[in-house]
């Protein structure tokens, strides 16, 4: 799958990506979904972990999944379990973290587990689209 | 020390000094208080006895002069108190009246102020606790304040941003209850505001607090709640009870289990249960939760005051607190009041 490009060729001409967008509050996946689609993305969403692998394991996004990103404090399967499972099954999909609680010994862990980036909330609009756009970076380093 | 036999005490007076040393002899156990008498029926301290099953005197003399008592404590107050007692009590029994009784009662008066304090030391220390619950109350609807007033300075269309306006009003509304609930619950609680409390009312509004401490997601709460319990004392220190009683069944199922609330009046008797599905306490631990200092937490996760306080505060409102628990199954902490003196003295209910 190493040739496989996904912004070529998903969800018409401005597609940058795909990302999946884990929060269990609507509100953070609606101002999410509203910054990262004026920056071109295809915005996918899931209110908790259990949601987000049932989403990432669903047909094509298997495939076309480019960036996770990801609250820890959910029901169900919560964040740190999540983030566990998508290293384990998706190394390849790049993972941020956007968390309401700045917890620096969780930061560190979870960017010696690959994570990407730690974001706390609130974040502005402008660093959370560079931060995705380093995660696809990330991505497209990974396919070479 | 269990191979003494316990001193035997008998009080005189029962007015605000007799009902403190009864509620603080009684949690000892190397003393057994053999009664209590009061010229005045109606004093509050005779009452209080009948809710710990003390004997309640009408006549002094039957009170001194019985039951081998080794200490008659003189509360009255009254200055010729002392002569009268030592010419009446037996040879054999300790006198303690007049400037000593005084100086008695300012120490119980000091060591009630300290429990205070501890108590709301105790309740600062558990707030420490909140931060992760507070940064995720206010740090969500930030995100949605910021990423719609971006939104509103590039947006063109006057609708969306009225809408949107709508919305950021609404998130700081939403935000506003945070600093509500929680400068409430660490103000100090005052005597003043005794009176009585809706227990129903009071466990809802301790879940409330209880969620900034532990994570309640995982949690399905169950509730069992008999309409208009109430029960006289302190609301912000029964608050306060609620809420450790959910902190700690949260934290002993380890954030995944059933939480079960219940209140109910029985015979007269108001109940509330807090349980929990988690991991129990060993047999061996029960005689101690109640200790202060006693904790199983790690160092720096608890003070060990927690259930003190509960008890002392349970205590204060002339209940008791109880404990069933069974390791891999759960615990109950049951909490029962007898019915209030008002109540009691009435009709039978309907």
């Amino acid at each position: 799958m190493s040739e496989f490009k996904s912004g070529f060729f998903v969800g018409g001409e401005s597609c940058n990506g795909r990302v999946l967008i884990v929060d269990d509050e609507p509100d953070i996946r609606k101002v999410v979904r509203m910054t990262l689609q004026k920056g071109g993305y295809d915005v996918l969403e899931a209110e908790d972990g259990e949601k987000a692998i049932e989403t990432i394991n669903a047909g094509e996004n298997r495939l076309l999944l480019d960036v996770i990103i990801c609250d820890i404090r959910m029901p169900k399967v919560n964040g740190l379990e999540a983030i566990a499972y998508f290293r384990q099954n998706y190394p390849r999909v790049p993972l941020l973290v956007l968390t309401g609680f700045p917890d620096t010994d969780m930061a560190t862990s979870l960017l010696r587990q690959g994570v990407v980036d730690y974001l706390v909330k609130p974040i502005e609009g402008e660093k959370l689209k560079a931060s995705v756009a380093r995660a696809m970076e990330q991505r497209e380093l990974a396919h070479l | 020390m269990p191979s003494h036999p316990p001193t035997k005490v008998a009080i005189l007076g029962a007015g605000r000094g007799g009902t403190a040393l009864l509620d603080l002899l009684h949690q000892i156990c190397t003393i057994e208080i053999v009664g209590i008498t009061d010229q005045n029926p109606n004093a509050p301290g005779l009452q209080r006895a009948r809710e710990l099953n003390i004997p309640v005197y009408e006549r002094m003399a039957d009170l001194i002069r019985n039951h081998g008592v080794n200490l008659v404590m003189d509360v009255t107050g009254d200055p010729a108190m002392e002569r009268v007692l030592h010419t009446q009590v037996l040879t054999g029994t300790d006198i303690l009246s007049g400037p000593a009784s005084r100086i008695l009662w300012e120490l119980v008066q000091h060591q009630s102020t300290l429990q205070t304090e501890l108590l709301h030391a105790e309740k600062l220390a558990g707030i420490g606790s909140f931060a992760a619950g507070i940064a995720h109350d206010i740090n969500n609807p930030l995100q949605l304040i910021l990423g719609l007033a971006e939104n509103i300075t590039e947006e063109r269309d006057f609708d969306t941003i009225h809408l949107q306006a709508q919305d950021i009003i609404e998130a700081v509304k939403r935000t506003t209850a945070i600093c509500r609930d929680l400068t409430s619950y660490s103000r100090r609680a005052s005597s003043l505001q005794d009176g009585e409390i809706a227990m129903n009312t009071k466990l809802d509004e301790a879940l409330k607090i209880a969620r900034y401490a532990v994570v309640l997601q995982d949690i399905e709460i169950r509730k069992s709640y008999q309409p208009d319990v109430t029960v006289k004392g302190n609301p912000d220190e029964l608050l306060h009870v609620f809420v450790n009683l959910i902190t700690n069944a949260v934290q002993a199922m380890e954030s995944r289990g059933t939480l079960t609330l219940e209140t109910a009046i029985v015979d007269g008797v108001t109940q509330v249960r807090v349980s929990d599905t988690g991991c129990g306490i060993p047999h061996e631990l029960l005689g101690q939760i109640f200790e202060p200092f006693f904790t199983t937490k790690p160092p720096g996760k608890g003070t060990g005051l927690g259930l003190y306080n509960i008890k002392n505060v349970i205590h204060h409102m002339h209940g008791t607190i109880g404990v069933a628990s069974e390791v891999g199954r759960g615990s109950t902490f049951t909490i029962t009041f007898p019915r209030a003196a008002d109540a009691s003295e009435g009709s039978p209910r309907p």
